[in-house]
Formats: structure tokens, sequence, C-alpha cells
């Protein structure tokens, strides 16, 4: 297969196959909390494709011309990474509200919510130390796999929070029987949601 | 050997550590933004309920267009004049003047409104007035499915027993916002008066006064009664519809008294002043100007 095809289907099983809310269950505090408004779940969307490109390039080099060398690696990886993410979200939101008042004000109150997404860590760490979800792999990613990787993950979370989203508008009306009202009929749905995305499961790997 | 380890982590964590405060420490000098303190003293003094009301999409980009000289220091609509007041003070203006308003809504009908329909569906007045303009035999009435009760970010606006909303003009600031969020807020069903008006008309029908007597017990009947016996020439029926002109409207009753459809009713923040919501009298009675304290029962 092509190089392309390869980073096609790379693509494709970050944000679909393997979609890191809803089949992997990771970051589900911000797809819960945030989830109750489009508006505010596409700003917290586009904060995390932003925030995971940048944190994921970071901790690649980090971790392929520091950790990796030295040997320390293995258990040093969370709070590098850690470390790495919090500077870096604390660095662009600096950067942006001196240069983008705009930029900033649209995904201002996200970022500090960012530095704590575990969804952050985990596609930084999977793009560094492949493995972190299924430990047998002996592969590592170039940079521009990294960089499709990453994006597949950040575009994958904003699809399904963009779709839950949109769901939980419509419930918002919906008659819903009243003991399930609220948060009951929320995790109710996303537990539907979740069903159809493990039903991708096994169309191929990583 | 392990202690090489350790040495190791310790070095590589150190060094990540020194370049991230290397790297935020010159962001902090480079990226520093001087922010107006007047923005944050503004914003406290606003009510912080981001309505939305003024145009601003919350009460923190208000402070900052107001402490930017973009907007006037009368904003702040749902703040009122005691806000206005204290902005002013904050921006170093003179005094300005605010005209205050309340929401009030122009139909008696609820449920003796005559349906066109059984509407089935999600029940919210706008998806209703999609599926052939409403279950409501009248064009104008109210659809009765709350939608400006789940908009109002000031809890004034309930429901009651006849499926109309009942507005606590205590507690509305005149923000307009259910007028915005009613699909018939666009001819006049909620619509803003005076903060002092002292009576409101409780019909929105401009049709023939014939169908619409058939579509609705409680409408306005054009009979001019309240025109002939109003001392002060405040009330008028233009195109079939009782409209008061509230320049000159003294707040006397008369209109509410003669009226034969009882479908003028006391309004506003002075003649609700010992009742809870003056908006609660329901067909056929009008809230009384020497009501004791007791809050009058919603719907009676």
């Amino acid at each position: 297969m092509s190089t392309l095809a390869n980073l096609g289907l790379l693509f494709i099983g970050a944000a679909l196959i393997n979609n890191i809310l809803l089949t992997r269950f990771i970051a589900l505090c911000s797809f819960v909390g945030i989830s109750n408004d489009w508006h505010t779940s596409v700003g917290m969307s586009l904060a995390v494709i932003f925030v995971m490109m940048m944190a994921s390039t970071a901790t690649w080099v980090v971790w392929n011309f520091m950790l990796e060398p030295l040997g320390v690696g293995e258990f040093l990886y969370i709070p590098a990474f850690i470390l790495i993410i919090a500077a870096l979200v604390q660095f662009v939101e600096m950067y942006l509200r001196k240069y983008s008042p705009v930029l900033y004000r649209a995904m201002g109150i996200y970022l500090p919510l960012i530095t704590t997404n575990c969804a952050v860590l985990a596609a930084a760490t999977e793009v560094a130390k492949p493995g972190f979800f299924k430990m047998a792999i002996e592969y590592n990613y170039t940079f521009g796999e990294g960089l499709v990787y990453t994006l597949g993950v950040a575009a994958g979370y904003g699809f399904a929070l963009l779709s839950f989203a949109a769901i939980r508008e419509r419930l918002d009306i919906a008659p819903v029987p009243e003991a399930l009202k609220g948060n009951a009929m929320s995790f109710i749905t996303a537990g539907l949601l979740s069903l159809a995305y493990v039903g991708l499961a096994g169309w191929f790997g990583l | 050997m392990d202690l090489m380890i350790v040495m190791k982590a310790v070095g590589a964590l150190s060094v990540i550590g020194l370049l991230a405060a290397a790297l935020l420490a010159t962001a902090a000098r480079k990226f520093h933004v001087e922010v107006d303190p007047r923005v944050e003293a503004i914003f406290e003094a606003l009510p912080g309920s981001n309505c939305g009301a003024c145009g601003n999409p919350s009460c923190f980009a208000a402070a900052e267009a107001i402490a930017a000289g973009d907007k006037a220091a009368n904003t702040c609509v749902a703040g009122g004049q005691a806000v206005a007041d204290a902005v002013a003070a904050l921006i170093g203006e003179g005094a300005c003047e605010v005209k205050a308003v309340i929401s009030a809504r122009h139909c008696g009908g609820g449920t003796n409104a005559i349906r066109a329909y059984t509407y089935v569906g999600v029940m919210s007045c706008a998806a209703a007035n999609k599926l052939a303009g409403g279950p409501l035999a009248c064009a104008a009435g109210c659809i009765g499915f709350g939608d400006c009760q789940r908009a109002c970010p000031f809890g004034a606006i309930s429901m009651d027993e006849r499926g109309l909303p009942v507005i606590d003009v205590h507690l509305c600031t005149g923000c307009g916002i259910c007028v915005r969020e009613c699909p018939r807020g666009q001819i006049s069903l909620l619509e803003l008066l005076p903060e002092a008006a002292p009576v409101v008309v409780r019909c929105n029908a401009h049709d023939k006064v014939k169908g619409r007597k058939s579509n609705c017990s409680m409408c306005c009947i054009a009979c001019k009664k309240c025109e002939r016996e109003c001392p002060s020439d405040a009330i008028h029926v233009i195109d079939m519809l009782a409209v008061v002109d509230y320049e000159k409207c003294t707040g006397c009753g008369t209109c509410v008294e003669v009226c034969p459809q009882k479908c003028i009713d006391l309004y506003g923040r002075d003649n609700a002043a010992d009742v809870k919501a003056a908006d609660g009298a329901g067909p056929g009675t009008t809230a009384e100007l020497a009501e004791p304290a007791e809050p009058v029962e919603v719907g009676a």
C-alpha cells in the first residue's frame, strides 16, 4: 500500500474506529461536561485539535531526542509529558492573548481546561510511544505519521463531541420520562452512541 | 548503575522543567498585555447573568466594550438605572437616564382559545408554530408551550394552569429575550412596555371580530367602550384592537372596569406593588389596586 493510503487508514483508524471518546472512553469528563451546548462544543473541539497537534509535536521530539536515548522514557514519560503539555498550553494562551485577541476570546476559556484533558495526554503519549493502548506494538511513528494520527484523534474527539451535543440539544425539548430527565438520559444516549462506534471495531487495527 | 538511571531521570526532567520555565518567563515578559483595571470593576457592577440583551455575548464582553468606550454607560438593559449609575461612576461620566421597560403578554386565551387541530410533537412554541401556524385557531394568540419561560434568564416567567405565561413584573428586567424567543414576538404577542404601564390589553388579534370571537372567548371585540369611557383619551381601537397610549394613560382603571370581555388588566410595577404578580389575574378578574399583602392566586 502506498504511503498516502497508509496515512488515510491511520487517520480513519484514529478518528472513528479507535475513537478516543466512545471506543476508548478517555476524556469523558469534558465529553459530558461541555456537550450541553453546541457552540461551546465547537469552541472546545477546535481548541482540542489545536492543542493536541502542538502537544504531540513537542512530546514526539522530546521522546525521540531526549527520553529514549537516555533510556529513562519507560518510567518518566507521564510526568515529562504532563510538564510539557501544561507549559505549552500556558504559552499558547499568552501568545494568543497578545497576537490574536479574536482567537483568544473564542478559545481562551477552554485552554486551561485542556491542560488537564486526558485525551491530549493520551494522544501525545501514543504518538511518542505507540502501544499505550495495545502493548504488543513494536513500531515507532515517524514524525509525519504522528501528526496524522494526532489529527485523527482530535477530529474523532470533535466529531463525537459535536454529534453528542447535537443530540443533547434535541433531548432538552424531547418528551423524556420524568425520572430520566437530565444527566440520566445523557448517559443512556452516550452509551448507545458508544455502541455504534464499538460496532466499527475490528475493521482494521492501528 | 541504578544511581545512573536516577541521575539521568533527574537531569532529563530538570532540563525539561528549566526549558519550560524559561519559555514561560520570556513569554510572560514578551507577550504581556495591559489589562484595563476598569473592565473588572465594571464587570462586577453588571448583573452577571450573561443574558445578551445588550447585544454583547456576555457581561464580560459588555464590560470590555464599555471600558473601551464603544458602548455607553447605560448599555446594560437588564440592570436598569442602578447599574447604569454604578457603571457611569466607574467610567467617570455623569448620570444617564434609563428608560426601563417590562415585558407584557397580549393574550388572555390559553385554554379558552379554540384549537384548530391537536398538536402532538416537540413541546415547543417554535416547533408548533412551524406546523401550519400552530394548533391555535387564532393566528395571533399564545401557543402556550413556554418557550419564553425557558428562555427567561431571570426566572420571571411561569406558566399558569390556563397555559399562559405569567410575567412577574418585579423580577422582569425588560431584557426582551422572551420577545425574541416567542415565535409570535414579532407580531407583539409579547411586547416591551414602559415600566409603569398601568394597563395591558390581553388580546393581539387584528382579524375580523366575528371570526375572532369563534376562535377565542377572551378576545377584544372592538366595541370601543373603553375608548368612549376613558377620561384621558388614552385608549383607542386601532385596526380592530384596543391599543393603549402609555403617554396619556393615567392608570385610572376605567377601561378595566367597562370592558365587557374583561380583556384589559391592570399591570405595571406600581400597580402590582402589593401583589406578587398582577399578571396572574385570571379570566374575568383583575388585580385590584387595594389588594392586601397576600399574593393573588395565579389563574384564579
